[in-house]
């Protein structure tokens, strides 16, 4: 090992992947590396918490004092705001540095930037919430399996027929739900490709309005086609074009069947050609519609504002397949009135 | 003459599986969907004991006991809350009883018993 020169000690300073500042007594600034320079501008006549721009004044912990004070280490996490605006989470250290006579002179701050680990720490959070979200619905589609299962027995017991198909559609509709989030979450868990093939969007959708009718019927809400002759063949994923449909109609559902204010209830699925190829499908309908807090976390992962009715993963599934297709999802809603989901594959070459 | 029970919740489902078992244990039963229909519900049939969703669209399960305990005449009908997310019944005063999906038959039956003072 070969002694340091001070400038090749600098140079290690600048060079570390962190930021590393030397206070004084009046927290200010008396050196930064590279890092800091950079992210955080020049600090010359600078406090610390100026520099990173905290606050107006002093933190209330302040690292920096506490070191001087009892010449220990000391750490927290803090959110820093860089020269260009940006907030970054950092694992903040403070040390004391002691000059020839033993005593502290100043004290040096490392801070590593988190912000990957903090946000890993929010999906984790959400995948907490999610899990309890869908024991909850777990819990409906139990009892819907109870009940389905009473009344199959029932009708066996009495030679009802009628009861028994009746229990058994029970069974069936509540065994679907488990499906569905069971290849939901299966979906979400893993990238990847889509299977590209050529489709006819117009017959995907008119597959789904056929399996929706029955159940949309059963609410009192019409469902209804608006297709473009035009849309004769899409390269897509079948599955993924399926699911878009699927997730957007059943929701739309969910707004009409929660809206109490309207006597008739409807729910258009159109298609559209655009002139540079691309095939945009919307699903419109008249129900609730979206309240202004609802609209800024509707496409955020596990969001749902169903109780235990929803488990937050099929916009979230419907976001996924259109990002895979290169595509995009939006809505237009307004609340009491309705709701326009509206997504749009970009033309692909064969 | 059999007790009547008048179950509230918005999934079909769920009222088929309550009526048919409460049918089997010896009630009449009738139905709404949601807390207006309720409310028509209750000042025709007169029912002698309520089961009530409280997570139904609009609140409207909230809503219903709100005015079922506003009323004169029902003010007294006991309410069975059954809910899927405890901690709801909260804004029900006085339930005889809350219970959680799925339910358990044979405690549901018991509290209806109880509350009907049989």
């Amino acid at each position: 090992m070969h002694d340091l020169t001070t400038d090749q000690s600098v140079r290690i300073l600048d060079s570390l992947p962190c930021y590393v500042t030397l206070m004084d007594r009046r927290l200010r600034v008396l050196w930064s590396n590279d890092a800091a320079h950079r992210d955080f501008g020049d600090p010359l006549g600078k406090t610390c918490y100026e520099l990173f721009r905290v606050r107006g004044d002093k933190c209330s912990e302040c690292l920096v004092e506490q070191s001087f004070q009892d010449g220990a280490i000391h750490n927290k996490e803090m959110t820093l705001v860089t020269a260009e605006g940006d907030r970054i989470d950092v694992l903040v250290y403070s040390s004391p540095v002691r000059g020839d006579n033993g005593e502290i002179a100043s004290v040096v701050e490392t801070a590593v930037n988190i912000s990957s680990v903090k946000e890993m720490q929010k999906q984790l959070i959400l995948l907490g919430q999610t899990v309890a979200g869908l024991a909850h619905g777990l819990k409906n589609i139990m009892m819907g399996l109870d009940g389905g299962i009473y009344v199959v027995n029932r009708g066996l017991q009495d030679k009802n027929q009628a009861e028994v198909r009746e229990g058994w559609e029970m069974v069936l509709f509540n065994f679907d739900k488990i499906s569905k989030i069971v290849k939901d979450i299966l979906y979400c868990s893993k990238d990847r490709e889509p299977n590209i093939q050529e489709v006819q969007p117009n017959s995907v959708i008119r597959e789904v309005s056929d399996l929706f009718r029955e159940t949309a019927r059963g609410y009192g809400i019409t469902l209804q086609l608006d297709l473009d002759e035009e849309v004769t063949h899409a390269e897509m994923d079948p599955d993924g074009l399926h699911s878009v449909i699927t997730n957007l109609v059943a929701n739309a559902i969910d707004a009409c069947k929660m809206d109490l204010w309207k006597d008739e209830h409807l729910i258009e699925i159109r298609s559209r050609k655009g002139a540079d190829g691309s095939v945009t499908i919307e699903v419109a309908d008249n129900g609730t519609g979206i309240d202004r807090d609802t609209k800024d976390q509707i496409f955020e992962d596990f969001f749902s504002s169903k109780g235990d009715k929803g488990t937050g993963l099929g916009l979230m599934v419907t976001q996924k397949i259109m990002k895979e297709h290169g595509g995009s999802i939006t809505f237009r809603s307004r609340p009491g009135q309705g709701t326009t989901f509206t997504a749009k594959f970009p033309h692909r070459e064969t | 003459m059999a007790k009547k029970i008048l179950v509230i919740d918005d999934e079909p489902h769920v009222v088929k599986y309550i009526t048919a078992f409460l049918e089997d244990s010896g009630y009449d039963t009738c139905s709404a969907s949601n807390g207006e229909e309720g409310i028509e519900v209750l000042k025709k049939e007169k029912p002698d004991l309520v089961t009530l969703d409280l997570q139904m669209p609009g609140d409207t399960g909230t809503r219903f006991y709100r005015n079922m305990t506003k009323s004169k005449e029902f003010k007294d009908v006991p309410v069975i809350v059954i809910s899927g997310i405890p901690g709801r019944h909260l804004a029900v005063s006085k339930p005889v009883a809350v219970f959680e999906k799925p339910i358990d038959r044979d405690a549901l039956l018991d509290a209806v018993k109880k509350s009907l003072g049989e």
